[in-house]
């Protein structure tokens, strides 16, 4: 897996989280797993097409996931409405849209899909390979970032 | 609060724009950033060919245009609507901001580009920079 890749995912949700949100907490180093780690409440999806295929898991437990969206709607999202699972979409997809940026600029040619955001069995499919996964712990709560890339190269 | 310019400078015109996103939440955000301007209109479509209807019905005086949408994206339907207004003036609001991105935006008609996040600074200087372009 192309580790300069990974990488820029890895700085933007740092960046992204500490521009929309706050900073995080810490970042854990990745981890390979033979398979996502994705199994909480809430799930988004983001599939890669170009020169570098694959798609970014983010998961998250539901009272994480509330918590995020009540910062960005800058008022408490009680309970998982439309409204908040659309906050959460779109933070990730400025994560994986800044880090795209910064790969495309450094050369390699990758575009993204929007999001799919649901629940836990969203990040079951038939294409799941090995994954590089690194936990982001915030105020709000743990996000995992699960990052599969296909190397085209 | 937003100092009107150029054309816009008659005071007791409203500012009438159109927010298009896919993402129910960025739309509900940046019309909660125009609302910090002074009297705005806001209006808004959820996608490319629904943007392309409400830009010929309202004649908007600004565009607020999101490139990554499902179906037809951002880039396809600011030359859409640059073909029948090519005084149209559509202000890219994207994540994906790389050299090439903005250089397609720009070429499709869009008269600035701004990355998400946005700010309601930014926001403003957006608006006047597409005024500036148009005039």
């Amino acid at each position: 897996m192309r580790l300069d890749i990974v990488k820029a995912f890895r700085d933007s949700t740092g960046e992204m989280f500490a521009q929309i949100v706050g900073p995080v907490d810490e970042m854990a180093a990745p981890a390979m797993h033979p398979t996502p780690l994705a199994g909480r409440d809430v799930t988004a999806v983001i599939e890669l097409e170009g020169e570098a295929r694959g798609r970014v898991i983010f998961d998250m437990d539901l009272t994480t996931a509330m918590r995020l969206a009540g910062q960005m709607l800058e008022t408490p999202a009680p309970v998982m409405t439309p409204m908040a699972q659309s906050a959460i979409a779109e933070l990730t997809s400025m994560i994986i849209g800044h880090a795209i940026s910064a790969i495309n600029d450094q050369g390699t040619h990758v575009q993204m899909e929007p999001p799919r955001i649901g629940d836990a069995g969203l990040a079951c499919s038939d294409i799941c390979f090995e994954t590089l996964t690194f936990p982001v712990q915030t105020p709000f709560g743990e996000v995992r970032v699960n990052v599969m890339i296909h190397d085209l190269d | 609060m937003f100092e009107m310019t150029h054309e816009m400078a008659a005071p007791s015109a409203p500012l009438t724009c159109l927010i298009v996103d896919d993402s129910a939440f960025m739309r509900f955000h940046l019309k909660r950033l125009m609302d910090a301007f002074e009297n705005v209109v806001a209006h808004e479509a959820a996608n490319g060919s629904e943007a392309v209807t409400e830009y010929a019905r309202f004649k908007p005086d600004i565009v607020l245009m999101d490139i990554v949408m499902p179906g037809q994206g951002g880039i396809e339907t600011v030359k859409q609507i640059c073909e029948h207004d090519p005084s149209a003036r559509v202000i890219m609001i994207s994540s994906l901001s790389y050299h090439e991105k903005v250089e397609e935006a720009l070429a499709a008609g869009a008269k600035c580009f701004v990355a998400k996040p946005v700010t309601t600074e930014q926001l403003r200087q957006a608006i006047d920079r597409a005024f500036t372009a148009s005039a």
